[in-house]
């Protein structure tokens, strides 16, 4: 049955190719919303595409908590990691390079070149650690915007980001309405639910008890590794779905039985978990970590009221939020709820949502449906 | 265009007649979202369409109009009382698992009510299954019933009596003739095609 007259056009696509990041410095103190201040700040960011004259094609593009700047393309060519989002940014790509000028920076509090906890204060010589003052995503937010001001940018034809790049996202077209031509939130949701605190806490229980920890002064030789993977692991698998998990490992086994110690890893999922346990220890910082998944469970647009409407009255681009159907960590009806409230206000607002078994992770993969709807929404 | 297209160009417009400029407008069941982008151009009005499926939410937002995609019936208590001046049911009733509990929530949401639906009365209707002792096939129902969705056909006497008997008050109500472009103006029951109605709760 065609009955969709979203035509299955093929977009001839190429690769945004070799990239590089560059860094945002801004010399004045940056001053969080809790009150606490950092004496300079910087963001790394990539770009890709051009900047048209007008200034009008500009797409912001937020990552989620354990992304980074490094969306689409490669730092050279021998690598084979391309950037996170590379299938959907690129010449004829549903982010089209060709039409747009794409911005995407490492957040605020994260340790992938931004300034984090991890950062030096060049006040006292050392890093903050758990100096660092108190984080939100409204600081993100704010962070950002002084990374667009210095780019020369007023207005964005768009912002958009899955997870937490989509909880960024809303916090934009909340807090920057005059600046958000229209937004895109994928997998998202207007605050952590007890479950999603849950399973944070216990990520960040699974840190703080490692003794290599030490009250957050760990040398970046010797981190709480530990406690970060195990962190990684169990938050790796909310991420997934079941029905995604038992399609990709079900009950294989890895090895000869003979030989094998009997709480050595036997299945193939625990081998994959501990890999990407481990993979992740290489690449990021446990009080980053910390910081950043307080951040989130602390995020609540219904605020202190207890009014969502009241908060999402700010806004004024349209939006499209995307929910998935496997995804049980901002399920459905997380994402759902917030167009609700946007149509109760009289808002432009789309929710549509996807059947895909990826889970939460389902907006990290490639799916024609998303694609077309990401097309669809920037381009007209 | 197909005739099928064509034929729905004149309820469109009597539902358009019932929309007032600024409107807020909810339409259940809202396909690709054609009657809301012109009720947007036209009329000004502020629309949202409700569908369930993915394809015709992606038409929407190719629209610009806004769309949620889900259910009808369930997205009507994200919204107060009379919080739409208008809510439109154009050829979806028939596809309603609970037209009774679904058409009492529009009532509660919109102050006014639009439905739009194929009368099974229709005599052409009714001689199809008389004579060949099957369902209508048309160019409205192409599909055989065993490829098609599941509906529940009714009659116009059927939603005169459904109406009387819910308190529901019908302020206007037009007939299309079997072709559902000319108005039908003599016994609507036998001879209309396609009827519009105009509700309120009483």
């Amino acid at each position: 049955m065609n009955d969709s007259e979203a035509e299955a056009v093929t977009h001839e696509e190429g690769e945004v190719g070799i990239v590089a990041h560059a860094d945002f410095v801004s010399k004045a103190p940056f001053e969080f919303e809790s009150g606490g201040t950092i004496p300079e700040l910087t963001l790394r960011y990539e770009t890709y595409g051009r900047l048209n004259k007008e200034k009008s094609n500009a797409i912001l593009i937020c990552h989620a908590l354990t992304g980074d700047h490094h969306c689409a393309g490669v730092y050279d060519m021998t690598e084979r990691k391309q950037g996170w989002w590379n299938f959907m940014v690129g010449p004829g790509k549903p982010i089209d390079t060709r039409k747009y000028f794409i911005i995407c920076s490492n957040v605020l509090g994260g340790c992938q070149g931004s300034t984090g906890p991890r950062s030096i204060n060049p006040e006292t010589g050392e890093r903050y650690d758990l100096d660092f003052p108190k984080l939100t995503v409204r600081d993100m937010v704010k962070a950002q915007s002084l990374l667009l001001d210095a780019l020369g940018l007023d207005r964005l034809h768009a912002v958009m980001g899955g997870s937490m790049g989509g909880m960024q996202t809303l916090q934009w077209a909340i807090d920057f309405p005059q600046r958000v031509g229209r937004y895109i939130a994928l997998a998202c949701c207007a605050r952590h639910n007890a479950q999603a605190i849950a399973f944070n806490d216990t990520g960040r229980q699974a840190i703080m008890r490692d003794p290599a920890r030490l009250q957050g002064k760990y040398e970046s030789e010797a981190p709480p590794a530990h406690g970060l993977s195990v962190a990684r692991m169990m938050a790796h698998i909310t991420y997934l779905s079941d029905v995604g998990m038992e399609a990709r490992f079900g009950r294989k086994r890895q090895g000869e039985e003979s030989g094998r110690e009997h709480f050595e890893v036997e299945f193939e999922v625990e081998s994959y978990l501990r890999y990407q346990g481990q993979q992740f220890v290489s690449r990021f910082d446990a009080n980053s970590y910390l910081y950043l998944t307080k951040a989130l469970d602390r995020f609540d647009l219904h605020g202190a009221g207890g009014s969502l409407d009241a908060t999402l009255t700010a806004v004024e681009a349209p939006g499209l939020v995307v929910g998935f159907g496997s995804d049980w960590l901002y399920p459905p009806q997380a994402n759902r709820e917030v167009v609700e409230a946007l149509l109760r206000l009289g808002k432009a607002a789309s929710y549509a949502e996807l059947a895909l078994d990826a889970g939460h992770d389902s907006f990290l993969l490639r799916a024609p449906k998303l694609d077309q709807l990401i097309r669809t929404f920037l381009d007209r | 265009m197909n005739p099928h297209s064509k034929k729905r160009q004149v309820d469109f417009q009597v539902i358009a007649r019932w929309v007032n400029a600024g409107d807020r407008v909810l339409d259940l069941g809202c396909g690709r979202g054609i009657l809301l982008e012109s009720l947007m151009q036209k009329q000004s009005v502020y629309g949202v369409g409700v569908d369930i499926e993915l394809d015709k939410i992606i038409s929407c937002v190719k629209r610009g109009v806004s769309a949620y995609h889900g259910d009808v019936h369930a997205v009507l208590e994200n919204f107060g009382d009379a919080s739409f001046d208008r809510v439109i049911l154009s050829r979806s009733v028939d596809l309603l698992e609970q037209p009774d509990a679904t058409l009492t929530e529009a009532l509660r949401v919109g102050k006014h009510v639009t439905v739009g639906f194929v009368n099974h009365g229709f005599w052409r209707n009714r001689l199809s299954f008389l004579s060949h002792g099957r369902r209508v096939e048309n160019e409205v129902y192409p599909k055989k019933w065993y490829e098609s969705q599941p509906t529940n056909p009714f009659s116009i006497n059927e939603f005169d009596s459904f109406c009387a008997a819910s308190g529901i008050q019908i302020m206007d109500r037009e007939y299309l003739q079997g072709n559902w472009r000319d108005e039908c103006r003599l016994c609507p029951g036998l001879m209309a095609g396609y009827a519009i109605y105009n509700l309120t709760k009483a």
